[in-house]
């Protein structure tokens, strides 16, 4: 198989980071959030997975020392290329926007210029979140596997699963570091001030509580357009759709699609966060519930992306 | 004028003196296969097996197919190529080894599984360049060359296809019902053309082979859409209406 495992966690990954940016950039819109922590905890993330994804990218190359043929061409009519400067942009929009913030903390009042130019990158960069995560579905589509090219939704279906999978980390994420903050772990504290500029890097309660609904709502979005994807392929007349399906529902990865896809990422999480719907997630097993439920999460997508890597190529 | 390769399937005995001939030529190295019970070997096409004769049997009759690079006008593998290390060099289509990086993308996209990444080597894709040195030297390619029943010619597209029309009749004459000229205007038009004795899909070919980029901006519409939905519905569900309830409380 030309492409490997390295594929899987770098689509997973390119998508978490993506998705992590655009989910909340639209969070922070909602609840009129004006500390930009959400946003700054996404980019956070975002940058190294998506450093970590690109590293892997290479590595699957025939011939990695000659990744930077890449940058020779604008070839947007190849997924890939179109791919190569969404991320570059969305690196080095990220990077700055990281900076500028840093500073910003840093000496307050001093940069109100690069503030400017930060709030016009800001939304510039969800623009390139939706880019990228549509990209590392259409980047499949665009072949002739007739399990990434039979059905016009599959890019719709890693967009949906890339944003739930970005809300989830920054679940745990914002949970984790509101439990750093509380408690006596003085060395990650002390890092997360740095990396913030400042101690105010908590995520409030109520904007977890927001991202855990939002997760309900996306999931059941990413469940209708996997049926959708399904049934595509089901009635489409291009030959090698129907055994596509077959492979992933009743053939050798009808086990990872079932048990990973369905249960993982999909049916067990909407359940764990349709119970907490709510409730107050300072309670233990309510902040129990919904750690699980972004974990299943995370972990569901990437078996979505391996199961779709392999099962093109078989 | 144009050229082309034609392989005619109903003279194949699958000698594989194509497949040796092209390994010769190219100076590509053997493959360790394993035995699985037939004389088709190896298994398939890969960075260092360029043409290979399939075998494919129904009762009474083998069917076997020489498969290459079909050499596309419109091609898949050229058309995805991030580095456009992909060309065509008049009709042929060719991977340039030194700006190639592997990434694998024409492997996925070409409609008749042809290039592969030659892993073992330099890990760039490879696949036939129709004896390219050969053929601008006035020679036919090596498979064409050593072809002892002239199952593969080399020539002017034209001419072949001529031939070809002309040889689907006689097999048609002959009881093969199913008899057809495969190529002549497949993606913009092939330049390995094939006279097959039965449907392309029996004989290992797709039927209607598509573009791989040909709705590309489809798909991408498709990734649109969908972030502008999983953006505005929990926007709608969990902010708007609460608002309009709170407000009409």
């Amino acid at each position: 198989m030309a492409w490997a495992p390295p594929i899987w966690f770098y689509l997973w990954m390119a998508g978490m980071a993506g998705g992590g940016y655009f989910a909340a950039y639209f969070i922070e819109r909602y609840t009129k959030a004006t500390d930009n922590n959400l946003l700054r905890l996404a980019t956070y993330l975002g940058i190294p997975m998506a450093i970590i994804g690109v590293l892997l990218l290479i590595i699957d190359l025939g011939a990695p020392l000659r990744f930077w043929h890449l940058f020779t061409q604008f070839k947007l009519s190849t997924p890939m290329s179109a791919g190569t400067w969404i991320l570059t942009v969305w690196l080095i929009i990220a990077v700055l926007l990281v900076m500028i913030w840093w500073l910003s903390n840093k000496m307050p009042g001093r940069v109100d210029g690069l503030l400017k130019l930060a709030g016009i990158i800001k939304p510039i960069n969800v623009i390139f979140s939706a880019l990228l995560i549509a990209y590392t579905g259409v980047l499949l589509s665009v072949s002739n596997q007739p399990m990434w090219s039979s059905s016009i939704l599959l890019p719709a279906l890693f967009v949906a699963s890339a944003v739930s999978t970005g809300v989830a980390i920054l679940i745990i994420a914002s949970i984790a570091s509101n439990a750093i903050s509380k408690g006596n772990l003085v060395e990650l504290r002390r890092t997360l001030d740095f990396l913030f500029g400042s101690s105010q890097w908590t995520i409030p309660n109520k904007v977890i509580e927001k991202l855990a609904e939002m997760d309900v709502v996306v999931i059941i979005i990413e469940l209708i357009t996997l049926i959708g994807y399904a049934v595509w392929l089901a009635v489409s007349s291009m030959s090698g759709a129907g055994d596509a399906l077959g492979l992933l529902t009743t053939g050798v990865l009808a086990a990872p699609f079932w048990v990973g896809v369905v249960l993982l990422a999909l049916l067990i999480p909407l359940g764990l966060e349709i119970t907490s719907w709510g409730k107050d997630i300072s309670t233990k097993s309510v902040s129990r519930a919904i750690i699980t439920s972004s974990v299943c999460v995370v972990l569901g997508g990437l078996v979505l992306r391996a199961i779709i890597t392999i099962g093109g190529q078989m | 004028m144009p050229i082309a390769r034609l392989i005619d399937v109903s003279k194949c005995t699958a000698c594989r003196g194509c497949q040796v001939a092209c390994k010769q030529w190219n100076g590509l190295p053997a493959e360790h296969t394993k035995q699985t019970g037939t004389y088709e070997n190896p298994p398939e096409l890969s960075g260092t097996t360029w043409i290979k004769v399939e075998f494919r049997e129904k009762p009474g009759e083998w069917l076997f197919r020489a498969h290459t690079c079909m050499h596309c006008t419109d091609a898949s593998c050229e058309k995805v190529c991030p580095t456009g290390a992909i060309s065509h060099n008049g009709e042929v289509v060719i991977i340039d080894q030194d700006w190639c990086i592997g990434c694998g993308y024409c492997v996925q996209a070409c409609p008749f599984g042809v290039p592969h990444r030659d892993e073992e080597g330099e890990g760039t894709a490879r696949k036939c360049r129709l004896c390219i040195d050969r053929i601008t030297n006035g020679l036919e390619p090596a498979c064409a060359k050593t072809c002892p029943t002239n199952t593969i010619q080399f020539g002017e597209r034209d001419e072949l296809i001529a031939m070809a029309k002309q040889r689907v009749q006689t097999l048609k004459t002959m009881g093969y019902a199913n008899a057809n000229l495969y190529g002549e205007n497949e993606l913009g038009g092939l330049h390995t053309l094939y006279v097959l004795t039965e449907k392309p899909s029996e004989m290992g070919l797709p039927d209607d082979p598509v573009l791989a980029t040909n709705s590309t901006w489809a798909h991408w519409v498709s990734g649109a859409v969908a972030a502008g939905i999983v953006a505005a519905v929990p926007l709608w569900l969990l902010f708007k209406r609460k608002q309009k309830v709170q407000g009409g409380a």
